[in-house]
């Protein structure tokens, strides 16, 4: 009877249990992570729309002179920044402010993004970019996406070794490419290795009032600086900058400069040299303050390195710096340790332009050459200890273990890449999730248009032991490099703030006016939808007369304080064009020399009424 | 005067009290709209105050349809409402120091009258506004009147009007007067 009871007892348990596995058990919650590595390469990239993607790209746009903004996974383009180039869908280089900024060029040819840094790892307040065609360097503020300051670089030769920043951004750093006489003066070629110089630009960025300041800059011989990175963590003191043309090549380099079979990587100590310019200790060159590392004990050395290497780049840990054979078909791994100890004990092997050269074998850790992989350029890393290597000639990317040398796996790239950008892959924290190859050739991987190619960029999966290649997308020429940034840490506005202290604002449509002073006519105008209002108390309050000669300036408010109403503002054949976005005063001069009468219209299309949101200039003949 | 109030009626009355001035800084209507550009939705909040929200998008969208615009100038009420809210909260507190019954129903009374004054201002002012069109306005509408709360649709936009969190406390206000008439029905 006992035994009966306990038994119905255990039954009726059983069948309890049973019942609610059937009903409530979730038998997909074991298989969740397969779920997500079993997502084909079309849901992998697929942003569906409402979601957005988990990533900012920030590509170079190469001899555009322009910043492109991609999302990633999904690849989609998101906008073109204009940065050293005028760019009249944003009216950017036309206004007063953006005009002064760009100081009448007309190209520019941006090679390297950085994004400002604490700590080694990005804050996503700024982005800095070099421009190798014009000597400027440029500050783009990510809280709104515009360019904030530009600023010309005396004494400098295509700087096309950085930008790079250092563990806290207290410097941008951009060593020269060519050699050149300082100031860029007349000299023979024939007298290449007295007269030319390399020199590397350390500017400072005041994130306040988002200028730009020279502080230094480090004068050093005539070789070619290719590419450079900043040291971390125990190596924070120092860049590393890889060199070509140590032959003083000054003629068909191709051949000539590729003659020694070692180059040199060059270890400068930037604090060093800070210190020393602090104390005074420097020339007045055309307005830089230059100083000579070879004056300075311990602030310059030398290593050699194979064959015309082209990257270089830090571990996340900043313990090695890594770099790209290009020429001599292999990544070179570097101890700073053993570097800073072979300095310690004055280990030198002799020197090279007064510069003290480290023994090679006493600072190199490793030298990886996979088989067949050839043209290694640049380095990026994952969380785990991995590099990735781009092969430009043999066309493939390479993930390798930094502490082994191992190679774990290769897939090709379509084709030939330059740069790779992993996800936050320069920070001491990479995030291991995507690596994007940037890449030269696409031949006819998408529609055809002709000659004139696109170029295309890979995007890979790297989350796994293996690279998953999941999309190939198009680019605008030319992505050199890019920087790949978490969405949680860009935080742009939505709209300007409204400032009333603003010089030349006007908020109120009531307040708009035109004020005379001589021949100088000032328009305190504002946009709105779907009208401008340039004098309130006028008849017509869209309509401005002037004088033929005078000078006009157009001083415009975007009132309309909501999110993407912004107002375009162009002038029928005066060849102007600029742009208000919403909460923004812009400023648009220029002289009135041609009689007529000219109808003035919003350019950007901004409400229902856009088509009559429009004016006159009236220009009375002389 | 008869005290023919309990004191936990006092208590109630005194929270009624305190409630109400609290009501002051709470915003007492809100009206939303939805676009297919606004999918986030734009708000009109008002508060006995002032009003809040996106007033100025509101009133650039509106003068299409040749709307007024509304700013806190164009609401006279919202300089003395504070000082009526207040008042009636001090009336309320002297009631419950005087606990008499007469003086509670007299309250309740004035209360439902200031509500029904309060309800009959806000829907004048909205039929104001909506009938009120400029008739060179670019988009020509039929005059409408907003409703009070509730679902409404006018060109692209769906609007939802409804009470805020300020007008539920004046309905526990009603009901904190309302309980000691009935608690004390046989006192």
């Amino acid at each position: 009877m006992n035994m009966q009871r306990i038994l119905y007892g255990v039954v009726g348990v059983l069948t309890g249990l049973l019942v609610s596995i059937v009903f409530f058990a979730d038998f997909n919650q074991a298989n969740a992570g397969d779920a997500a590595a079993n997502k084909s390469k079309a849901e992998k990239v697929y942003v569906p729309y409402g979601e957005q993607d988990e990533y900012y790209m920030f590509a170079s746009g190469g001899h555009s002179g322009q910043l492109f903004v991609y999302g990633v996974p999904s690849m989609r383009k998101i906008r073109t920044v204009p940065v050293f180039t005028p760019d009249p869908a944003t009216g950017y280089g036309f206004d007063d402010k953006t005009k002064e900024m760009l100081g009448g060029y007309s190209w520019g040819d941006f090679h390297h993004p950085a994004v400002s840094e604490t700590g080694g790892d990005y804050d996503g307040e700024f982005l800095f970019a070099n421009d190798v065609g014009n000597n400027r360097v440029a500050a783009v503020d990510l809280s709104t996406f515009h360019t904030s300051d530009i600023m010309s670089l005396p004494n400098m030769g295509g700087p096309h070794a950085g930008v790079f920043v250092t563990e806290n951004t207290e410097y941008i750093a951009m060593p020269t490419r060519f050699a050149r006489p300082l100031a860029g003066e007349y000299a023979e070629l024939d007298k290449y290795e007295e007269d030319y110089k390399g020199v590397v630009s350390m500017t400072t960025f005041d994130r306040k009032s988002k200028k730009f300041d020279l502080a230094y800059q480090i004068v050093l011989p005539p070789w070619s600086y290719d590419l450079s990175d900043a040291g971390k963590k125990m190596s924070k003191d120092w860049i590393v900058m890889t060199t070509y043309n140590t032959e003083f090549a000054t003629t068909n380099l191709e051949i000539n400069a590729s003659q020694n079979d070692r180059d040199y990587i060059v270890m400068i100590n930037w604090k060093r040299l800070e210190d020393e310019v602090a104390n005074g200790n420097y020339n007045d060159v055309n307005g830089a303050k230059m100083i000579d590392p070879r004056d300075v004990p311990g602030a310059i050395f030398a290593i050699p390195v194979a064959k015309s290497p082209h990257g270089v780049d830090v571990t996340p840990d900043g313990e090695r710096f890594i770099a790209s054979g290009k020429l001599a078909p292999l990544m070179t791994v570097f101890s700073f340790e053993k570097a800073f100890e072979a300095i310690k004990s004055k280990d030198f092997k002799g020197e090279e332009f007064d510069i003290p050269v480290l023994p090679y074998e006493k600072v190199v850790e490793r030298e990886v050459d996979p088989e067949g992989a050839l043209g290694p350029l640049h380095t990026q890393f994952d969380d785990k200890g991995h590099a990735y290597n781009t092969m430009f000639i043999s066309s493939e990317i390479v993930k390798w273990k930094v502490d082994s040398g191992e190679v774990i796996d290769r897939k090709p790239t379509y084709y030939s890449p330059g740069h790779a950008s992993a996800a936050e892959g320069d920070t001491i924290e990479p995030d291991g999730k995507y690596i994007v190859a940037l890449n030269k050739i696409a031949k006819d991987n998408f529609l055809s248009v002709g000659p004139s190619h696109p170029e295309s960029m890979d995007l890979f999966d790297i989350s796994g032991d293996k690279m998953e290649h999941l999309i190939t997308a198009p680019t605008d020429p030319e992505p050199h490099y890019a920087q790949i940034v978490h969405r949680d840490k860009i935080k742009p506005k939505k709209i300007y703030d409204k400032d009333e202290s603003r010089e030349n604002s006007v908020w109120s449509q009531d307040d708009a006016r035109i004020e005379r002073k001589g021949d100088e006519v000032h328009v305190y105008g504002i946009a709105m939808r779907s009208k401008f209002v340039f004098d309130a108390k006028a008849e017509r309050p869209d309509a401005v007369t002037v004088k033929q000669g005078d000078t006009v300036y157009f001083h415009m408010t975007n009132i309309d304080l909501d999110q993407d109403i912004t107002h375009g503002f162009g002038i029928n054949d005066y060849d102007l064009n600029f742009e208000i976005q919403p909460g923004q005063t812009n400023t648009l001069t220029f002289k009135a020399d041609k009689a007529g009468t000219f109808p003035i219209y919003c350019t950007n299309f901004c409400s229902a009424l856009h088509q009559e949101m429009s004016g006159y200039l009236l220009v009375e003949p002389k | 005067m008869k005290k023919n109030l309990s004191n936990t009626s006092a208590a109630l009355m005194a929270v009624s009290g305190v409630l109400l001035v609290v009501s002051i800084f709470l915003p007492w209507w809100g009206m939303k709209f939805y676009a297919p550009q606004y999918q986030e939705g734009l708000d009109i909040i008002v508060y006995p105050t002032t009003l809040d929200g996106d007033i100025d998008i509101v009133n650039g969208l509106n003068h299409y349809i040749g709307m007024a615009e509304f700013s806190n100038a164009s609401f006279p009420e919202l300089v003395f409402m504070p000082y009526i809210i207040g008042g009636f909260a001090v009336l309320v507190l002297i009631g419950a120091v005087l606990r008499n019954k007469k003086v509670l129903t007299g309250l309740i009374g004035l209360y439902v009258a200031l509500g029904a004054l309060g309800i009959w201002d806000m829907y004048r002012w909205l039929k104001t506004f909506g009938t009120d069109l400029d008739p060179k306005a670019p988009i020509e509408l039929e005059p409408f009147v907003p409703p009070l709360i509730g679902e409404n649709t006018i060109a692209n936009f769906v609007t939802n009007s409804a009470f805020s969190y300020g007008a539920y406390l004046l309905a526990v206000v009603f009901l904190l007067l309302v309980i000691p008439l009935w608690k004390d029905r046989k006192l």
